[in-house]
């Protein structure tokens, strides 16, 4: 369970080569073991140049798709997963994990300690999960908290040290780099015995924990017969634990108010040391019930320095907090839209922000809009080819609010206006942005007496919820859209 | 030259960094490595820069010091390096340990001659234990990081050279015991563990008192490297033979694994140890402590795999990808034995969840659907090796990993994979229920044909709908439900965006005939119902290439002739040719003879025309058959953009003979002592059907007199084929060397010319036996040839070694058609006659146990040499 090598490659679309070889790290005791599993198969791990060329034909990210290359776009070159085989020089460079997140692609060649011919299933191979979870570990490292370009190179300057710690044989020891870097920083003098690794050091000063709950909502509404319309809650667990004492215990209960939604596909943090089989086994993929376990949910753990995320959920509640249609209609050079937009009753009706995006793909810019609204303004992009309706803080008293126009485009210029392969003749949607604070759809919430936690001293406990929008997306019902397979169960 | 300066350092690094390969075959590139070293202890250069020349040495040892004594010469000088720091804290001394180590695992110097092995192995034991190897070496305040660093370091020289630590296994198992750090000691005895139990398997051995024996194997005495040199240097994969856990030479059937029951117990004991603080380790390592433990105690009696139970709700419970890998590793190693079939459906249940999971990132939803799909079953039903839905995975848990039209395309690829396999097993009775997933899939193609559709979209759309209609015709060939549709639209699609050509034609070449032969018959009545004055001629003409056969041939030929009218650039035409030669080899005759006699007049472009009449005079000339083979692809078969060329070579093949491997083999067999001359049998052997075989051969050096070619009508694989005789006519007594070539006719009518093998003559192939003398003339003959030798010839005495089956067993097996006299068993006198007219006379006598002192004529000097060397060579050649 090794890496032979690691990559961080920007994506610069437009220059001549499509991208820079930002970072890289070989691992020769790893390469030299690589030869001898592999044999007659082994492919050694290229230089920086003819990898990159490689790697984003493969991806391709460059930019020269106007013709049919068969040893990219043939239909039998399938890839599910984002493990590839890179041709170079004749050669072809299996497995190399990869993918594109923020214009920057993380790779790396994990160790297969086999033969490649006949290439063994991805599921055999260890280092495979490794070197997601080291690329993982890199992406969290470089954007955790990183607003600027300045901030990435200081970042990626620090790389080579602290793979030093992390990884200094091509053997993952730590995917939590920032750990790394606290070790560099601070090394502990007097480390007791059974620190944990994933434990970095001890605090000292006032107890305190801090616990925060996030909800996304998704949902997709398409105000059609036959077509059912889905959501989605998704709520994350944030911790941060100020606690002194080398190991101290703490147990955290979520609970839901009496009509509150079960949690289900509940994923945990590795510190959790113990899960309930209710918890485990509560799952969307069955059918609802009654009879649902709908908690306390306790999560006894051990807290990481750092702050974490505790555990991840998805709920069903039982309708989505606004419920809307949108009917566009083409009528010779313009569109006529109408959105009606209803928040349900038992939602808390004091947004942070709550806004309706309305973009127009494959046509030109706007050339002129007539509108009624019933609430709220809205803003033209006319370049852009987009509307926002901004409705606000609050729903009004009807909690219904509607908005009517026609819009008129001019001429179709590619490099401006957005293109959208979905989005085409009358088919098109309308995005709602909102968040707000102090409030969950699924009713989830911490109660701060219920957590437990055995260290010195009675700590501060604070906790926090909100509620954000995310994928909210509700299709005009005047044209086909397009369906995901929940949607067809009625 | 003086250390360089730290900027000079950083660009000449930096140059390294940007091509190693350039830097290296530069002028600097040789004296890298010795600079590199030498600088490290130059007083100048500021600790973060050595750390920096430190990195560079452990990426690349390989350029830096290319050879195992070159190696051996760094590490020792990073050694000495790091005893020379002054005793105060450093940022140096992890990375020399590491730089150390890295340079012998890499460079190949690990080993017991090697002395800075000899230093390292028992300074980082040492400092793993947590000691001070002396005079204040180790900073209080490094000696946990440092503690930390060695354990590393002897975790990568065990994975290296497996078995270097088993005489260890006692002393990190009670530091693990103590207060040592938990996580590098945990993983370094797991591996060291898991490496000795299969060595020493490997041997018959058990552990012996390996894990309880807690003095250091160093002890001031030599380091141990029994263990290692028993594993003969394999490295040991971490799970050796998954899937296919039964089969194949890396298999080690662990159930014969027996140890004492105080072995087991000790076993036992360090691994619930081990298992027990795993929840100490970051959740990486964790991962990398099952891998090895599962596999290490696979089928190991007496250690019950529900040792791993307790760890197993805690660790379902996480999203971490390496950790549920682990555990998919636990259950493809034990299997029902460690999952129950509750259990089974609950680890598949978390793997469906995390596969789709809203707050997990798009790879790990992509590895978990694998894993899905690779499932290690309890009881597996289909082929090993296949991607399959498990049994357990029904519809319903599916049911959230459909592919929608939202998806990425990896993700809906993936995703589509499933749908095809629960397409693929839906009953037929099932067709009532809403939605049906053939019904659901159906649109999803549609969509996705509507995307690709799309004017201007990009060409990754397009890839991704073929793609999609690729897999869906792979995995669900035969069912005309799904295919019919899927037809309609691909002409559907064709019909909206004929610049799609190059997909369609990459399509057909890539489906079974099932999909491909009915898709065809459409694109190509799509394509000539058009009028031939398209825009997109180009594309149609491309298209009609691929599709068009001898069906339906005056709709075809209309479309051309109408559209030639159209075809005014070289292009154009050139596409224009290429469907008349599809034709030509589907072989269509009538009305294209026509057609190719009114393009050889009206082409613009002079090239058109001479190739239009080209094709008119092969079609008016060959027969079909050899037209096929004319226009067929030509052997070599590069893939080369110009028609002409490709064209040329397959004119080249039909008509010219051809160079190619040889399919024929010849092995020299006994050779025949009768006649005049003697004679060389050989035994050809085909591999495949040839004909009119002509087999030529050349003697080096012109030893003999040139040779008869030898014909063979016709050769089969499998068929025995008779030996054929090659007489040889010596001009002198002399091995030779004769080259041969093979010129023959294959089944597809081409003429191939190959280089075969060469054959060897050897010395005894030429013996020739004298007429034999009356009945006890023997002796007097033998003697009047033997005086005959002198004073002209030469004679000699050699010592012939011989074999357990004495002189008597040599000489039949080698002598008998020449021999002359007997006296059976001590003394025989033998006469070769050498053509063309040599003789070599020989006395055998007096044969001792080991040997038999032989005493030989001839009349020609030359001779004695090889007569020496046959003889001396003739007890090794039984």
């Amino acid at each position: 369970m090794a890496q032979r090598a690691v990559w961080l490659i920007s994506h610069e679309p437009g220059t001549p080569l499509c991208g820079t070889v930002r970072f890289s790290r070989r691992y020769p005791t790893v390469e030299k073991r690589a030869r001898v599993f592999n044999g007659a198969s082994y492919v050694p791990v290229p230089e920086d140049g003819p990898f990159l060329k490689a790697l984003l034909f493969e991806l391709r990210l460059l930019d020269d798709d106007k013709d049919f290359i068969e040893s990219r776009d043939s239909c039998s070159r399938i890839n599910k997963t984002s493990i590839y085989g890179l041709l170079i020089g004749g050669e072809e460079l299996w497995p190399v994990v990869a993918f594109l997140k923020n214009d920057m692609i993380y790779a790396c060649v994990p160790l297969v300690e086999q033969t490649l011919s006949p290439r063994p299933p991805l599921i055999s191979v260890s280092g495979v999960s490794q070197g997601f979870e080291f690329l993982f570990g890199i992406q969290d490292f470089l954007y955790s908290g990183q607003k600027n370009d300045s901030e990435l190179n200081t970042k990626l300057s620090q790389l080579p040290d602290l793979l030093l710690q992390a990884c200094p044989f091509g053997t993952l020891l730590d995917a939590n780099l920032q750990n790394s870097l606290d070790n560099t920083n601070f090394a502990s003098v007097t480390q007791p015995q059974k620190q944990p690794a994933w434990k970095t050091g001890t605090y000292k000063g006032k107890p305190q924990v801090s616990i925060s709950i996030t909800e996304k909502v998704k949902s997709m509404q398409y105000d059609k017969q036959g077509i059912a319309d889905t959501w989605q809650v998704v709520g994350t667990v944030t911790c941060k634990c100020d606690l002194e004492g080398i190991m101290p215990n703490v147990t955290i209960s979520l609970s839901l108010p009496t009509n509150g939604s079960p949690l289900q596909d509940i994923l945990v943090h590795p510190c959790v040391t113990s899960l309930d089989s209710a918890i485990l086994t509560s799952s969307s993929i069955d059918a609802m019930d009654d009879s649902a376990f709908s908690g306390p949910y306790k999560f006894p753990f051990t807290p990481p320095l750092e702050s974490f995320n505790l555990c991840f959920y998805t709920s069903q509640v039982p309708v989505p907090p606004i419920l809307g249609f949108y009917q566009m209609k083409e009528e010779e050079v313009q569109l006529r839209i109408t959105i009606n937009l209803k928040l349900h009753e038992s939602v808390k009706n004091n947004f942070e922000f709550c806004e309706a995006h309305i973009p127009f793909y494959n046509r030109g810019p706007i050339t002129h809009l007539e509108y009624k609204t019933s609430f709220g303004q809205l803003e033209v992009f006319r370049e852009k080819s987009l509307l926002i309706w901004i409705i606000g803080q609050k729903f009004p008293k009807s909690m219904e609010i509607s908005l009517s126009g026609t819009v008129t485009f001019g001429a179709k210029s590619h490099e401006k206006q957005p293109f959208d392969p979905i989005c085409t003749g009358e088919t098109a949607y309308l995005k709602l942005h909102f968040r707000i604070l102090d409030y969950t759809l699924t009713g989830c919430y911490a109660d701060q007496h219920s957590v437990q936690v055995f260290a010195s001293g009675k700590p501060k406990i604070s906790a926090h919820r909100k509620l954000i929008s995310s994928d909210y997306y509700i299709w005009n019902s005047k044209a086909p859209a397009p369906v995901t397979y929940g949607s067809l169960l009625l | 030259m003086g250390p360089l300066s730290r900027d000079a350092w950083a660009q000449r690094l930096g140059a390294f960094r940007a091509s190693p390969s350039a830097f290296m075959a530069g002028p600097e590139g040789e004296d890298l490595g010795r600079d590199l070293l030498s600088d490290l202890r130059s007083e100048k250069l500021s600790e973060q820069t050595k750390v920096s020349l430190l990195a560079l040495s452990m990426e690349y040892p390989a350029q830096l010091w290319p050879d195992a004594s070159a190696a051996e010469v760094a590490a020792t000088s990073l050694l000495d390096t790091l005893v020379l720091l002054p005793p105060r804290p450093s940022a140096l001394r992890r990375p020399l340990l590491l730089a150390a180590t890295t340079a012998l695992a890499a460079g190949g110097a690990l080993g017991p001659t090697s002395g800075a092995s000899c230093r390292l192995l028992p300074l980082l034991l040492g400092l793993a234990a947590g000691s001070d190897p002396g005079r204040g070496f180790v900073p209080a305040s490094e000696q946990r990081p440092l503690q930390a660093t060695a354990c590393e370091c002897l975790r990568e020289l065990e994975s290296c050279k497996p078995g270097l630590l088993g005489g260890s296994l006692g002393l990190l198992r009670g530091l693990l015991g103590q207060e040592g750090p938990v996580q590098p000691l945990s993983l370094l005895l797991a591996l060291a563990l898991r490496n000795t139990l299969v060595l020493q398997f490997r041997v018959g051995a058990g552990l012996g008192g390996l894990l309880t024996d807690k003095v250091s194997p160093t002890g001031g005495g030599p380091w141990d490297w029994t263990l290692v040199e028993e594993g003969d240097g394999r490295l040991q994969p971490q799970a050796p033979s998954w899937p296919a856990a039964e089969e194949g030479e890396g298999e080690r059937s662990l159930t014969a694994r027996e140890h004492s029951p105080e072995e087991a117990r000790e076993l036992r004991a360090a691994v619930i140890q081990l298992l027990d603080t795993s929840y100490l380790l970051t959740p990486v390592a964790q991962a990398q402590l099952l891998w090895l433990l599962g596999w290490a105690l696979r089928g190991l009696q007496g250690q019950p795999p529900a040792l791993f139970k307790p760890q197993l709700v805690r660790l379902l419970g996480t999203a971490q990808l390496t950790l549920l890998h682990a555990v998919l590793a636990l259950k493809a190693a034990f299997g029902e034995a460690l999952f129950t079939a509750q259990d089974e459906a609950l680890l598949l249940r978390r793997l469906t969840l995390a596969a789709q999971h809203p707050a997990l990132p798009p790879p790990t939803h992509l590895f978990y659907l694998h894993c899905v799909l690779s499932f290690p079953e309890n009881w597996p039903l289909g082929p090993e090796g296949e991607e399959a839905a498990p049994l357990l995975l029904g519809p319903q848990l599916c049911r959230g990993l459909l592919p929608s039209l939202l998806h990425d395309p990896m993700a809906l690829l993936a995703r589509l994979h499933l749908l095809c396999l629960l397409c693929a097993e839906e009953e037929e009775e099932e067709k009532g229920q809403l939605p049906s997933p053939r019904h659901y899939l159906e649109e999803l193609l549609a969509g996705l044909r509507q995307r690709a559709a799309l004017d201007g979209g990009p060409r990754a759309l397009a890839t991704l709908c073929f793609q999609a209609s690729y897999l869906v015709a792979c995995c669900l060939a035969g069912q005309p439900t799904v295919l019919t549709p899927l037809i309609h639209g691909l002409a559907q699609l064709y019909q909206a965006r004929p610049m799609l050509a190059p997909h369609f034609v990459d399509l057909l070449d890539q489906v079974d005939s099932e999909l491909r032969e009915p898709l065809k018959v459409v694109l190509r009545q799509m394509v000539v119902s058009r009028p031939g004055r398209d825009e997109a001629l180009c594309w149609h003409l491309q298209m009609l290439a691929k599709v068009a056969d001898g069906d339906a041939q005056s709709a075809t030929l209309n479309f051309l002739q109408a559209a030639a009218a159209h075809c005014t650039n070289w292009d154009l035409q050139q596409g224009l040719l290429r469907v008349c030669r599809a034709l030509l080899r589907a072989g269509v005759r009538g009305g294209l003879v026509d057609l190719l006699q009114v393009l050889a007049r009206q082409l613009e472009d002079p090239d058109g025309r001479d190739h239009a009449r080209l094709y008119y005079i092969l079609l008016a000339h060959l027969a079909a058959p050899k037209l096929g083979v004319a226009l067929g692809p030509s052997l070599a078969a590069p893939a080369l953009a110009s028609s002409l060329v490709a064209e040329n070579q397959g004119f080249v093949a039909a008509l010219m003979v051809q160079e190619a491997p040889a399919l024929v083999r010849l092995s020299v067999g006994s050779h025949r002592v009768k006649g005049p001359l003697p004679v060389l049998k050989l035994q050809p052997e085909a591999l495949e059907p040839i004909y009119s075989l002509e087999l030529r051969f050349r003697v080096e050096g012109q030893l003999y007199a040139p040779l008869e070619a030898v014909h063979v009508p016709c050769l089969c694989p499998g068929r025995p084929a008779r030996p054929l005789l090659l007489p040889l006519q010596p001009r002198c007594p002399a091995p030779a060397r004769l080259d041969v070539h093979a010129l023959y006719t294959t089944s597809t009518g081409l003429t191939c010319h190959a280089h075969l093998p060469p054959l060897f003559v050897n010395f005894a192939d030429l013996f020739l036996p004298f007429p034999q003398p009356p009945e006890g003339a023997g002796l007097g003959f033998f003697e009047e040839l033997w005086d005959s030798c002198l004073p002209e010839g030469a004679e000699s005495r050699v010592w012939c070694p011989l074999g357990p089956q004495g002189l008597e067993g040599l000489v039949s097996r080698h002598l008998e058609p020449f021999v002359v006299v007997a006296q059976p068993p001590t003394s025989y006198c033998v006469a070769i006659h050498l053509p063309p007219d040599s003789k070599l006379l020989l006395r055998l006598e007096a044969a001792l146990a080991d040997g038999v002192p032989v005493a030989l004529r001839t009349d020609d000097w030359a001779v004695l040499p090889l007569a020496g060397d046959y003889l001396r060579g003739l007890a090794a050649a039984v």
